[in-house]
């Protein structure tokens, strides 16, 4: 058991956890942040888990929540504050980014960090963004759209999207 | 799918205190783990049962690139997308690039690390094929506080096998650099892009004041047994100025000398046709480089 | 009675609305299974079985029960006189087969790698797993079934011994009901083959690969005694799934409640049959008085559910020097896997395959037969472009074939061929009931300008470059008449929906059927909207509780845009004339419903535009202040209507692609893909552009980079994302969909359901694309995946003579 410290989505909690529990599951069990999604096994290939740690998109099903000690997490529910939404989950809506909602949240906390990267990105260098992050609903090509509008919503001056 | 029990968690600052707790232990029960790219999936599958997790994310003298002179040396910490984005590897080393900057996908990128990659030495892994072409130098230190350099030949031993103890360190992964013109570079294939390499070939060659190749280092991986050297290649290229015959010779000489298996990802003979359409691209841009 | 457009402020029908579902979705606030959250919930997790045929000589348990936390184990020894067997028979088709029995967990055997074998219950999930180790299975392993064609013959292990054969179902499907009209059909097609001028004959395989959704499996169960059963499980059937656990655990139908949440990570089939895994869960959370849960992991997944196609076609096409067809003879094989599913027992796909492989031509004569053979691997899952994707395959490359044996273009004798006049019975009876497959065809050549492309070919191939164009078409099935879904799955095919206004002008919709994603909340809103006068903000759509909708029998084969949303208009239709019967009289008017306009919030009489009623009011008043009412009238506004279309419904799709291909390394490129749809009308043009997308990229990627393998001992190979490989963003191209629609003449919106079935013409397409790119050389692929080791080797072979 260890107990860890850490500020998930600006909130700061302390916590007694077992060493092997994964960051995903202290995210979905532990602080019934659920937004975060589980979708393959061992393999940490489907990217559905992807949050922010410290500001950089990596899977948390990869990681032990005791690695996340000290840190900064970020999650798809601290993307915005409650009752509006952030340059890219609007772009999301307006583009129809996503149908059955699974792999959104990763697509999104991917991309966001992605854009602070990629300002101006090509659709080439999107769907290579896009590679951790697996979608079987809707065959890419929205989701290729919404992050090319968000990009043009962050350059065109729309509020800065947190991170 | 989850972890086996895990009963100690450390997290150290110093490369002193990780060599304390290793000693501490059995041989066996410690696990230094860098980005966790490949070891997470193997202790979430439980093929790893790791006792005792030594986590190296806060070993901040192993996260620098030294650009020095002679020497471009790369702390073990480092991360891909930290190679990807470096120009120290611009001008004799940009086949570590291009591996780094297509390992996996971003999110891996954002964690993984040059050091755990070298170690753990996976049968289809990038960066110990470049690193092996480039002549990388692994700097470890032991638990006496004895350092050591072993280099890229000597280090790569097989899959999942390396030349490095239990009880060492790796602090840094280094390259001389070159005293006249040099370039590198690196490919792979695999069935969906950036996947882990059915056939990835690294290559680096060193021109002399004419354009001509004095030295050449060829390195290969998806062959079932980790990164290996094709010497055969690399020995049809010396006196080459780029020329596509040497290169077409140097491609069918490794063909002839190395062995590609069969296996879900590619039949033999396909493996060996990826070995001359990416050597010769690979080999092709490494000379182009290295003549800017 | 639809508004008129040109009053009415936004015509819902065909507006790009953003859908409602997102907000939750985007940011996280969705609740799919794994996010329900029961206190005192206890987690199951399987010990499957390690060999994929073998002998149970023995489980040991004792390791695993006294593991702390563990509070209690299942095997098939301790639950097979406690739980019926399947089959049952509400989740048995109306089809002669051999079906297996079977509990939820293997008893005396297994006969797939990864069957159940047991089931741990403990705290929490992480000891489950823990304990899962320690279970001791021995196993007396027996030679194993793999390869279909040799399971079908008499001297190979049978995998169910009581069945005596390893064929679960065999059919033709041409030629009439009884064996003489089928023998004396076939006669004359043999005929037709032995004197036709052109002959094409080839053996066309299709691999083993199917649907993944991103979200897994999972159950949770809660049983009191009071309520009985509540199952919340990700399927796709929920009132067909609380049938058969009534059913099978003996539970009085009244006290079981499953509920699909309301948010489900994709279906595609995958989660329309009636899993083990249901009965078993169901059963420890009754036995324990816990809510249990399971939640599948993928590894599970992959080892258990989504494989499909899997089958082997004898195809032959029979035509003429003009490129007319003249008959169609088609042997095929399936290997089913086990077939212990139940619902579709893995036959039912390449049955429903037999009869779509016809496809949009016009065959004077055909003679279809299939066999199904059951060998030791999982049992076939529907996915989307349900057992048609290997009948189409085989189909789309045979006519290249054809066109290429008489030096046609392979477009041109596809339009030659087409369906031109519908409705139409194909020669495997089924109906098209509508569409103009001549107008969608046209419009996806006049994009693809053939001519053009045949100039920038040969242009391509002096520089050393193979680009080719290929196409494919699918009639695809517009819901599930019960015609077809009473003798296929013994289940009615009628859409229903409940559709209740309250006071305040709000509406609720209750639909029996459980989406994973298509948009439902909104599409639905428009239809209502629409309607009413009102806007899609108003409604609130329920789905997937058998606690408070209507029976519906699935979210399959595109019955929302078909058969629900049908229901839907309907409902409301019966809803406007009571609203429009009272407000008249409350008007003193004499008018009926088509005289009254609902547009913009309000109710409008159209012989005097000052005659009107807000929304609101009037349906408030007619819920809450039912006085003065017409003769024979009572108060309140809520209506259910069921929809079923008389005739089974179609629609229809055609794909073009171009790409370009590495002779050096048989790599290809696809440089464009076009598709012409006719859909119907349109509700919401931006949720049909999704799924056709995604069904094309699952097209392509099934066809070109996933494959379920088996080693020649059972033992499954890609049960991780690592080795079944999904085609990311970076690997597949952007997709230009054009629309061509007639609306459809038997849903009262002129809609048709889509999207199901849409995958099939996508491998046809890509391969005769690849094929064209590489006419020089004189290739013609027959065998999915199109892999580019497969291509290379083909090349080779060409060189070689």
């Amino acid at each position: 058991m260890k107990n860890i410290k850490l500020t998930v989505n600006g909130e700061k909690f302390e916590e007694q956890i077992d060493n092997r529990l994964l960051l995903v599951d202290f995210l979905r069990d532990n602080l019934s942040l659920t937004g975060t999604h589980v979708g393959c096994t061992y393999e940490g290939v489907c990217g559905a888990c992807t949050i922010h740690l410290d500001g950089d998109a990596v899977k948390s099903c990869m990681l032990l929540a005791v690695q996340a000690d000290g840190h900064n997490i970020t999650t798809v529910e601290g993307l915005s504050a409650e009752g509006s939404l952030s340059n890219l989950q609007q772009a999301f809506n307006d583009e129809h980014g996503l149908q059955c909602g699974y792999c959104t949240p990763g697509i999104l906390m991917n991309m966001a960090d992605f854009l602070t990267e990629n300002p101006n990105p090509s659709d080439e260098q999107i769907r290579h963004g896009l590679i951790g992050n697996l979608c079987r609903c809707t065959g890419y090509v929205h989701i290729v759209r919404a992050v090319k509008k968000a990009a043009k919503m962050l350059k065109d001056g729309a509020r800065e999207d947190r991170t | 799918m989850y972890p086996a029990e895990i009963k100690e968690y450390h997290k150290p600052d110093s490369v002193e205190q990780v060599l304390e707790i290793i000693a501490n232990h059995e041989e066996g029960e410690s696990l230094l783990l860098a980005g966790g790219q490949s070891a997470m999936q193997a202790i979430k599958s439980r093929m790893l049962r790791p006792q005792c997790i030594i986590d190296l994310q806060d070993l901040q003298e192993l996260k620098t690139i030294n650009d020095e002179s002679e020497t471009l040396k790369i702390g073990a910490m480092v991360r891909y997308c930290e190679l990807a984005k470096s120009s120290a590897l611009n001008i004799n080393f940009t086949g570590l690039k291009d591996a780094a900057a297509h390992v996996g996908d971003r999110q891996v990128r954002n964690r993984g690390t040059i050091g755990g990659s070298v170690c753990w030495n996976y049968a289809a892994a990038c960066t110990p094929a470049a690193v092996l072409a480039l002549d990388g130098s692994m700097h470890l230190i032991s638990s006496g506080g004895e350092t050591k350099v072993i280099c890229a030949d000597d280090f790569f031993l097989g899959p999942l096998d390396t030349a490095k103890s239990e009880s060492d360190v790796l602090v840094s992964v280094s390259f001389k650099k070159p005293k006249t013109r040099s370039g590198s570079a690196y490919k792979k294939w695999g069935l969906v892009k950036d996947a882990l390499p059915v056939v990835g070939i690294g290559a680096f060659v060193k021109l002399d004041s004419n354009g001509s190749c004095y030295e050449a280092r060829i390195a290969l991986t998806g062959m079932g047994v980790g990164a290996q050297r094709a010497t055969a290649g690399e020995t049809l290229l010396l006196g080459s100025d780029g020329d596509q015959q040497s290169i077409e010779a140097a491609t069918e000489s490794i063909c002839a000398n190395i062995d590609a298996p069969t296996d879900l990802s590619a039949t033999s003979d396909y493996r060996y046709q990826l070995i001359r359409s990416i050597g010769t691209e690979v080999i092709l841009t490494a000379f182009k480089r290295a003549s800017i | 009675m639809t508004s008129t457009k040109d009053s009415s402020s936004i015509e819902w029908l065909g507006e790009r609305l953003a859908r409602k579902e997102d907000l939750r979705l985007v940011t996280g606030k969705g609740k799919y299974l794994a996010d329900i959250a029961m206190p005192g919930t206890l987690h199951a997790v399987f010990v499957r079985s390690e060999y994929a045929h073998a002998n149970i000589i023995g489980i040991d348990l004792t390791e695993a029960e006294s593991l702390p936390g563990v509070i209690a184990i299942y095997t098939g020894e301790n639950i097979k006189d406690r739980i019926n067997p399947m089959p049952q028979a509400i989740v048995q088709p109306n089809l002669s087969a051999k079906y297996p029995t079977f509990w939820p967990l293997a008893v005396g055997k297994v006969t797939f790698h990864g069957e159940p074998v047991a089931l741990i219950i403990a705290r929490d999930k992480y000891i489950a797993e823990d304990a899962s180790e320690l279970v001791l299975v021995d196993y007396e392993e027996l030679p194993v079934v793999l390869d279909p064609e040799k399971a079908l013959t008499r001297n190979s292990t049978v995998v169910h011994e009581k069945d005596g054969t390893n064929e679960i179902f065999s059919m033709t499907f041409t030629g009439g009901e009884n064996e003489e009209s089928q023998n004396s059909n076939e006669a004359e097609v043999n005929a037709i083959f032995d004197s036709a001028p052109v002959v094409v004959k080839e053996r066309f395989k299709t691999h083993r690969t199917g649907l993944t959704p991103m979200e897994p499996r999972g159950v949770l169960c809660d049983w009191n005694e009071s309520d009985g059963l509540t199952a919340y499980i990700t399927t796709q059937r929920p009132h067909i799934d609380r049938l058969a656990l009534s059913d099978i655990l003996e539970i009085s139908a009244e006290k079981v409640r499953v509920i699909a949440p309301r948010d489900q990570g994709g279906g595609f089939g995958v989660k329309a049959p009636f899993y083990r895994e249901n009965i078993i869960i169901a059963y420890a959370a009754k036995s324990l008085g816990k809510p249990v849960r399971w939640i599948e992991s993928r590894y599970e997944s992959l080892m258990n559910v989504g494989q499909e196609r899997d089958q082997i076609n004898d195809l032959e096409i029979a035509a003429d020097l003009e490129g007319n067809l003249l008959a169609l003879r088609n042997e095929g094989i399936a290997d089913n896997g086990v077939g212990t599913t139940g619902v579709y027992w893995g036959f039912v796909m390449p049955f429903l395959g037999a009869i779509e492989l016809p496809n949009a031509y016009k065959w004077p004569k055909a003679h279809i037969s299939l066999k199904v053979a059951t060998t030791n691997k999982a049992c076939l899952t529907p996915s989307r472009a349900f057992g048609h994707f290997p009948t189409r395959f085989a189909l789309e490359r045979c006519i290249d074939m054809v066109a290429h044996k008489i030096g046609m273009e392979a477009s041109e004798l596809r339009r030659k061929n087409l369906v031109d006049a519908l409705p139409y019975t194909s020669v495997t009876n089924e109906y098209y009931d509508s569409g103009d497959f001549l107008k969608v065809w046209d419009t996806l050549v006049e994009k693809a300008d053939v001519p053009a492309f045949r100039k920038r070919q040969s242009e391509a191939l002096n520089e050393n470059r193979y680009i080719g164009i290929g196409f494919g078409c699918g009639v695809e099935l517009s819901g599930v008449a019960s015609d077809l879904l009473v003798p296929m799955e013994n289940q009615p095919g009628y859409g229903a929906a409940t559709v209740r206004l309250d006071p305040r002008g709000k509406v609720q919709v209750f639909g029996g059927d459980a989406p994973g994603g298509q948009g439902h909340e909104t599409t639905t809103a428009q239809v209502v909207a629409s309607e009413f006068g009102i806007d899609p903000a108003a409604v609130v759509v329920t789905t997937g509780d058998t606690g408070t909708t209507p029976f519906g029998s699935g979210s399959i084969g595109a019955r929302a845009g078909s058969y629900f949303v049908s229901a839907v208009a309907d409902a409301c239709r019966e809803l406007k004339e009571k609203i429009t019967r009272i407000l008249a009289y409350d008007l003193k008017i004499e008018a009926r419903a088509e005289h009254f306009e609902f547009t913009d919030g309000e109710v409008i009489y159209i012989g005097d535009r000052s005659k009107k009623s807000s929304f609101v009011s009037i349906v408030e008043r007619i819920i809450m202040f039912p006085i003065n009412l017409p003769e024979n009238e009572v108060g309140g506004l809520d209506a259910t209507a069921f929809f079923e279309a008389a005739k089974p419904m179609i629609c229809f799709n055609a794909d073009c692609c171009v790409v370009e291909v590495n002779v050096e390394t048989g790599d290809f490129k696809i440089l464009k893909w076009i598709t012409t749809e006719d859909v119907g009308n349109v509700i919401n043009p931006l949720v049909v552009d999704g799924q056709m997308h995604g069904a094309i990229v699952q097209g392509i990627s099934n066809a070109v980079f996933e494959e379920f393998v088996y080693d020649d001992q059972g033992q499954q190979l890609t049960a991780d994302f690592e080795n079944y490989k999904l085609a990311t963003a970076a690997d597949v191209p952007n997709i230009d969909i054009h629309y061509a629609t007639t609306p459809c003449p038997h849903t009262p919106l002129g809609t048709r359901g889509i999207g199901e079935g849409r995958p099939s013409s996508v491998p046809g397409a890509l391969t005769n694309a690849v094929c064209d790119a590489l006419m020089p050389l004189k290739i013609e692929i027959t065998e999915l995946p199109l892999r580019p080791n497969s291509i290379w080797e083909k090349i080779q072979q060409s060189k070689q003579t």
